[in-house]
């Protein structure tokens, strides 16, 4: 039980460990050029891993008090929630934004669910009893809980919505959503279990090193999805499939004209 | 602690829905090939919509009989529908696995197939949701509007000609229809 401690070997490795890829990853991704192509999760991967060794920084130094601890935490959360919505944001342009048809509906959907789940988290935080009687702890657990709510929930929606409608992410977008909503949905189970049944501490640190090796493997899956290159599909026979497109275009048009009056009678 | 559970369970069934589509769509990628597309009528189809169909059997049943005929017309509806919009997802599909080609034309072609595909998946959606609203209120004219439309149009037409063929005679088309 010892090795699950705080300031444990195991500890020291789950805090830098995935934090130490992902700079490296982003600093890979920038080499690559890559980052042109996904501003949003190399400016991620770079600053949230530079905010983690902040935080890892603070814990360690007894020069920094507990107070400034959980404010440098807060600071974090907030630059980290910032980064994630734009992440969302990145992720949500290229799966749908190449699809003029679906992406006006897709955006206005997505901005309407990030309301209910804006005002799902205000609810969720300001109905949970809080988990320590230090002010800024409980309400950094809160943040947290509620930075986690809505970026699962807009999530979701990415993959429900792309999924109804059969669009196929790109291999590099579906593996950062991937990697993003299995974090993000740990995270949130995680958060909510402490931010409202206050566990003991024993307890705690068993979903602090879950949660934590949890973004370890996602970490992990963003380097596959983003480094490894995607194995080259069998050629397919000339005129299989390509056949039915070009045969369905007259089809199509006609099938808007009818769905098109009907919606509009 | 009911909102704890609220939220386990609320991240559980988010993190299990989303390994699903991910799994489905890798596996239908795998798969490589999609389904029969299925065959739907269009003309068919365009006779149970037909507005003025809808009127001449509003005119001729009673208002009980109909609701039950109405109903029966509009699931049919609903199946025709539905049929173009699974075809749709699957020529999405397709189309997707195109969008990649090297050739530009090719390349071109698949994505306005997509783009196209879409558009009949998202307006199949809109109309399944008003047939059920019309489902539960046989009776309303939410598919009338193109019969009255047209109907206007031929009394202007009909009133035109008219005037054109006896001047002095007011012409009075609605007691025709």
């Amino acid at each position: 039980m010892n090795l699950l401690r705080a300031h444990s070997f195991i500890w020291h490795y789950l805090w830098l460990a995935p934090n130490i890829l992902l700079l490296t990853l982003g600093v890979l991704l920038w080499r690559r050029g890559m980052h042109k192509l996904f501003p949003a999760f190399t400016a991620f991967a770079i600053l949230s891993s530079f905010g983690q060794f902040a935080e890892y920084t603070a814990d360690l130094s007894p020069v920094v008090s507990g107070t400034n601890y959980w404010r440098i935490h807060s600071a974090d959360l907030i630059l980290e929630g910032i980064l994630k919505a734009l992440l969302v944001a990145e992720i949500f342009a290229h799966t749908l934004g190449a699809y003029s048809s679906v992406a006006k509906a897709g955006k206005v959907l997505i901005r309407a669910v990030g309301a209910v789940l804006i005002l799902a988290a205000t609810f969720a935080a300001a109905y949970a009893p809080g988990d320590s009687p230090v002010a800024i702890v409980s309400q950094a657990h809160l943040l947290e809980q509620s930075i986690f709510l809505i970026e699962t929930g807009l999530l979701v929606f990415i993959f429900l919505f792309s999924g109804y409608f059969r669009i196929r992410m790109p291999r590099p977008v579906l593996g950062i959503a991937l990697g993003l909503a299995i974090s993000a949905c740990v995270h949130l189970a995680g958060w909510a279990f402490i931010a409202n049944v206050a566990p003991s501490e024993d307890v705690r640190h068993l979903i602090d090193y879950f949660k934590a090796a949890v973004y370890h493997v996602c970490v992990l899956i963003w380097y596959y999805y983003l480094l490894v290159p995607q194995k080259l599909l069998v050629p397919q026979k000339e005129g299989t499939n390509l056949a039915v497109p070009l045969t369905s275009d007259h089809h199509l048009e006609v099938w808007n004209r009818e769905l098109e009056r009907l919606l509009h009678s | 602690m009911t909102l704890a559970i609220f939220l386990i369970v609320a991240s559980a069934i988010a993190l299990a829905s989303i390994l699903g589509v991910t799994v489905s769509r890798t596996l239908a990628s795998a798969k490589g090939g999609v389904n029969e597309l299925q065959p739907i009528d269009v003309e068919a189809f365009r006779n149970l919509v037909d507005p003025a169909e809808d009127e001449y059997l509003r005119r001729r049943l009673p208002a009980a009989e109909f609701r039950v005929v109405r109903r029966e017309r509009l699931r049919a509806v609903a199946a025709y529908v539905r049929a173009a919009g699974t075809n749709a997802a699957m020529l999405v599909h397709i189309g997707q696995r195109a969008v990649a080609s090297s050739d530009a034309q090719t390349a071109e072609a698949a994505r306005r197939l997509v783009n196209d595909a879409l558009l009949v998946r998202r307006n199949a959606t809109l109309v399944l949701m008003k047939i059920y609203v019309v489902l539960a209120w046989p009776n309303s004219g939410l598919f009338a509007a193109p019969i009255l439309a047209g109907y206007e149009q031929m009394s202007g037409a009909a009133m035109l000609l008219g005037r054109l063929q006896h001047p002095s005679v007011p012409v009075r088309t609605s007691a025709h229809w």
